[in-house]
């Protein structure tokens, strides 16, 4: 029998799974980016922001699973050909993810001379993943040309 | 040898042409002699219109979102328009609010603080770094001062830049003030303005012509919604990285970032050249190296992900075919040439597509038309 390499099609709850969980993982580090941005970490302490940016991290995730699985059925009936908008939300949630863990770096009192090169490792870590996870989920391969 | 016969229909169609062309161009010298009527009928036409493309521009911007939010059920007309109209303007008032105090702040500091050490860096420093040579620098010092060559081009300069600034400045401000009242009316009545626009065509064209203008629409509202998406995330980018790497004046040179990037390619080398320069003579803060480094990961962002993603593939040309763009546009139109160059090569491959799809089309009904009994 000739096995047929055919690509899987991930449906919308997958889609919807690897999404959340990012925003999960990266809320913390984007919300540090934006208090960076704007000079909020001058006005308050930081670690106690962190703390119930945390808390309402965990919250959120909760509400987000349970959410998830009541929908689950819908969203596994619901299939795109390619998920643009949602790798994009991805994108974009990976490159301001990475600054915030460079942020939490520095808030954490890191060395500033170090903070190229753990931008680097980490920058190299999330396009490899962002890439994967393009191609194999989302269907989408930017790197390829058209 | 073969004796080929020009047909009269040949003939008929080139003695068209040349009559045409002989016109075109007596029309074109009568108009040169009046060279004075025109330029003040164009100038007239030109403060008439400009407020009237920057509206349509701004409206395929914000008309997508209008459209968007009657979709989910937000409306009337009136309400949607209101919604995105007061957003817009509390985005745009809180960023200004946010950014220029320090902007200010920064380009004050660097006057006071670090503009004079630039100075003596020139003045001393500098000769020992002269990467031509000792001498070389002692004459290009000499030249200067003997000829006072920077007051005299200063004196020169100075009040041209002054007269042309007080030129624009008023029909700027009056093409500011008229646009948002042009937005709301244009947005208020899109679907009624578009429709009276195609009522002016003859019926013939009607349908071709709805088609090019929808697929220019489609490409240049690509391009400014991209565009404008990119210059904020590009800009809020620069400015986290540059405050992390440690560098001094970092909303200035971030913002500059975010600005400069609407021309593409260079934008990003004219963001770049301030910060390696003021890391090359300050004294503490990164090394030119590591703020080049930033730009060059930047650039490839912008270039390899952001832009192919978002602009998509509207806009897809090869790099030569724009920076060729930017160099006619620009010198044909000035800056807004420089800034539309893309689009407006965008819509000339547009236009030639549409032409060139037409024409296919045609040759397929006449050969259809021939094969038919």
């Amino acid at each position: 029998m000739i096995k047929r390499d055919k690509p899987k099609i991930y449906s919308q709850f997958e889609i919807s799974i690897i999404t959340f969980y990012a925003s999960m993982i990266f809320f913390l580090p984007i919300v540090l980016v934006f208090t960076y941005l704007f000079e909020i970490d001058k006005a308050l302490n930081i670690n106690t922001f962190m703390f119930w940016v945390l808390i309402a991290n965990a919250i959120t995730m909760v509400l987000g699973t349970l959410y998830l699985m009541i929908k689950k059925d819908y969203l596994k009936r619901s299939v795109k050909a390619t998920y643009r908008l949602e790798f994009f939300y991805l994108l974009f949630l990976v490159v301001f993810g990475m600054l915030g863990f460079v942020v939490i770096y520095d808030y954490l009192g890191g060395d500033r001379a170090y903070i190229a090169n753990i931008m680097i490792v980490i920058f190299s870590i999330l396009a490899y993943l962002v890439i994967y996870f393009g191609r194999r989920y989302f269907k989408f391969d930017y790197m390829k040309k058209k | 040898m073969k004796n080929r016969k020009i047909s009269d229909e040949k003939l008929n169609r080139v003695i068209k042409y040349l009559s045409i062309a002989f016109l075109g161009f007596g029309i074109l010298f009568i108009a040169i002699q009046f060279s004075d009527f025109w330029t003040w009928i164009l100038n007239a036409i030109k403060s008439a219109i400009v407020p009237v493309i920057l509206a349509y521009f701004t409206s395929l911007i914000v008309f997508p979102i209008i459209k968007y939010l009657e979709k989910k059920g937000v409306g009337p007309r009136l309400f949607s328009l209101g919604l995105v109209f007061i957003l817009s303007v509390a985005l745009i008032f809180a960023g200004f609010y946010y950014l220029a105090p320090r902007i200010v702040q920064e380009i004050t500091d660097f006057f006071n603080r670090d503009f004079q050490t630039i100075v003596i860096y020139i003045e001393t420093d500098l000769r020992d770094d002269f990467i031509l040579g000792k001498d070389l620098y002692d004459q290009i010092y000499a030249y200067i001062s003997e000829t006072d060559l920077i007051s005299s081009t200063l004196d020169s300069a100075v009040p041209s830049i002054i007269s042309a600034l007080t030129s624009s400045f008023i029909p700027t401000l009056a093409a500011i003030a008229l646009l948002p009242i042009l937005l709301i009316y244009y947005l208020m009545d899109y679907e009624m303005i578009s429709e009276r626009i195609r009522s002016i065509i003859p019926k013939k064209q009607e349908k071709a012509l709805a088609e090019l203008g929808s697929r220019l629409n489609q490409t240049v509202g690509a391009y400014l919604r991209g565009q404008v998406f990119l210059m904020i995330v590009l800009g809020t980018v620069a400015t986290i990285v540059y405050r992390l790497i440690g560098l001094k004046y970092y909303v200035v040179f971030g913002v500059l970032v975010g600005i400069t990037n609407i021309i593409p390619y260079f934008g990003m080398i004219i963001a770049a050249v301030p910060p390696i320069i003021y890391t090359f003579i300050a004294t503490t803060g990164p090394g030119p190296a590591l703020v080049f480094l930033v730009n060059v990961v930047l650039q490839f962002f912008e270039g390899n992900i952001f832009q192919p993603l978002i602009i998509g593939h509207h806009l897809s040309m090869h790099p030569i075919v724009i920076i060729v763009s930017i160099l006619f546009f620009g010198s044909l139109f000035g800056a807004v040439g420089v800034i539309f160059a893309s689009p407006m090569a965008a819509s000339i491959r547009v236009f030639y597509n549409f032409i060139r799809e037409g024409r296919k089309a045609k040759l397929k009904e006449s050969q259809a038309g021939a094969n038919s009994p």
